[in-house]
C-alpha cells in the first residue's frame, strides 16, 4: 500500500492516513466477520420457535440498518453538495448510495430467504416489504439519474435532490411495522424495541454483528470513494487530452 | 474524436449543422431532458402504484377473525386474507387426504392459543401446511375467500407469522441438549 521506494510521491500525508484507514478497516472489518461467523454458528442460542433459520437475523437486521446509514450519509452529503458544490460532498453522497443499494438488496435477499421457512412464502405484499422494495427502486432510481443526465454536472444536482427526498422513506420502512398491520416482526433494536425483545445473548451478538458489518461498510465506503477519485482524475485527464 | 471528423469536412457546410444539432439538443423529443422526464415519469408512477397498492389506508394486510365475522360485507367471496390463531383441537385432516379442515379465532399477542371469547371462522385448506402451522405462539394468515353456502372459508395460501421475541431453545425447554433436533417442526 505504501508508495514504492525511491519514486517521488504527491501524497498528502491526509490522503495516506486515508489510505492507512481503509487497509486497516479492511482488515478489522476480516478479523470481526470471522468471529462474527463463530459467534453466529456456534455461540449464539439457537431460537425456541423458529430453530436454526433464526441465525440469518444477526446477517439480515446488521445490514438492513446499515442500508438506512448509507441513504442517511447520502441525504446529509447531498444537502452539503447543493449548499457547497464540494467535489468531495457529492463523492461521499455518491459512495454512500451504491453501498446502500448493495446492503439494501442484501436485506432483501436475506429477508426473502429467511421468509420462505417461516412464513411460508418467499415474498408478501406486506407493509415493510413493500416499503423496503421501494427504498430500493428510489436509490437505483438515484444511480442511474446520475449517469442518464445530460451532464455530469446535472447529474450531481438531480441526484442530490432524489437522495434527499427519496430519504423520507427510511422512517416509513422503520415504523411500516407499527403503523400497519404487517407479517413482519416489530423491531427488536432502536427507539421503537420492545426491552425484553432479545434475550441478552443474543442482544449482546447482535451488537457485535452490527460493529463487524459497520467496519465492513465503511471500509467499502472509503473504497468506493477513493475510486470514485480516481475516476474523476482520469475524467479530468480525458478533457485536458482533448482541449489540447 | 469528433472534431476530427468533423474538421475533415469544408468549414462553410458545417456551421448550419451543428447548430441545427444544438437546437434539436434542446427541443426534440429526443433530448436528454425529454427521456430523462419520462424515465422521471415512469419511476414516479411505479413508485405511486405500488405505495397505493401496498399503503393500507387503501386496504389492510389482513382483517382480524373477529372483524371479518362481525362485518358480512367480507362474504361475499372476495380474496382477503384473515389472521388468528388456530383453535386447539380444530384441526382435522382424514387418512390420504390432503384437505385440512380447521377454525381460527382471534390472537393476542404474546399469548399462545386463542383470545378468551373469540369468535371461530371455520376454514378449509388443500395442501402441504407450513411448518410452524401447530405452533401455539403462530399468528396464522389466511389468503383466500369465503364460501357463504357451506360457511367455510377457502383458503388458497397460508402464511405464518411469528413472535417479534426470540428466545433460546434451553431458556424455554432447559431439557434440551444444545444442538439437538428442534422440537415443535422447527428449523
Amino acid at each position: 500500500m505504501a508508495a514504492i521506494a525511491g519514486q517521488p510521491t504527491r501524497k498528502t500525508p491526509w490522503r495516506a492516513a486515508i489510505r492507512d484507514a481503509r487497509l486497516w478497516l479492511l482488515l478489522l472489518a476480516a478479523v470481526l466477520t470471522l468471529v462474527d461467523g463463530y459467534l453466529i454458528f456456534v455461540v449464539a442460542p439457537t431460537d425456541a420457535v423458529l430453530g436454526h433459520i433464526q441465525r440469518i437475523f444477526y446477517i439480515h437486521v446488521p445490514i438492513s440498518i446499515l442500508s438506512f446509514l448509507g441513504f442517511l450519509l447520502c441525504a446529509i452529503a447531498g444537502i452539503g453538495y447543493l449548499i457547497r458544490r464540494g467535489e468531495s460532498w457529492d463523492r461521499l453522497a455518491h459512495a454512500s448510495a451504491e453501498v446502500g443499494v448493495v446492503f439494501v438488496t442484501l436485506a432483501l435477499i436475506t429477508g426473502v430467504i429467511w421468509a420462505r421457512p417461516v412464513w411460508g412464502v418467499w415474498w408478501t405484499w406486506e407493509p415493510r416489504l413493500t416499503t423496503t422494495l421501494i427504498l430500493w427502486f428510489i436509490y437505483v432510481a438515484y444511480l442511474m439519474i446520475r449517469q442518464y443526465a445530460p451532464t455530469p454536472q446535472q447529474g450531481r444536482v438531480w441526484s442530490a435532490v432524489v437522495g434527499i427526498i427519496g430519504f423520507v422513506d427510511v422512517p416509513i420502512v422503520y415504523y411500516s411495522v407499527q403503523w400497519w398491520r404487517s407479517i413482519h416482526p416489530v423491531q427488536v433494536i432502536g427507539p421503537e424495541a420492545a426491552d425484553d425483545a432479545l434475550e441478552p445473548i443474543m442482544a449482546r451478538i447482535l451488537i457485535f454483528s452490527l460493529v463487524a458489518t459497520l467496519a465492513l461498510f465503511g471500509y467499502l465506503l472509503l473504497e468506493r470513494m477513493a475510486l470514485r477519485k480516481t475516476e474523476d482524475t482520469l475524467a479530468q485527464l480525458r478533457r485536458d487530452a482533448n482541449s489540447d | 474524436m469528433q472534431s476530427e471528423n468533423y474538421t475533415d469536412q469544408p468549414g462553410e457546410t458545417i456551421a448550419p449543422y451543428l447548430e441545427a444539432d444544438a437546437g434539436e439538443e434542446r427541443s426534440g423529443w429526443r433530448s436528454h431532458r425529454v427521456r430523462l422526464g419520462i424515465l422521471a415519469g415512469v419511476i414516479a408512477l411505479a413508485v405511486a402504484y405500488m405505495a397505493y397498492a401496498a399503503f393500507p389506508g387503501n386496504t389492510l394486510y389482513f382483517v382480524t377473525v373477529s372483524e371479518f365475522v362481525d362485518d358480512t360485507r367480507l362474504h361475499d367471496g372476495q380474496t382477503l386474507r384473515v389472521a388468528g390463531a388456530l383453535s386447539p383441537d380444530s384441526f382435522r385432516r382424514e387418512d390420504g387426504s390432503a384437505v385440512s379442515r380447521f377454525a381460527l379465532g382471534d390472537k393476542e399477542p404474546d399469548v399462545p392459543g386463542i383470545a378468551a371469547g373469540s369468535p371461530e371462522m371455520a376454514a378449509s385448506y388443500v395442501g402441504v401446511l407450513p411448518d410452524l402451522f401447530f405452533n401455539p405462539h403462530s399468528e396464522i394468515i389466511l389468503e383466500g375467500s369465503y364460501d357463504g353456502q357451506n360457511e367455510v372459508f377457502v383458503t388458497d395460501n397460508i402464511l405464518v407469522k411469528c413472535p417479534s421475541k426470540y428466545q433460546s431453545l434451553q431458556a424455554e425447554n432447559p431439557d434440551v441438549v444444545p444442538g439437538a433436533a428442534v422440537p415443535q417442526g422447527g428449523y
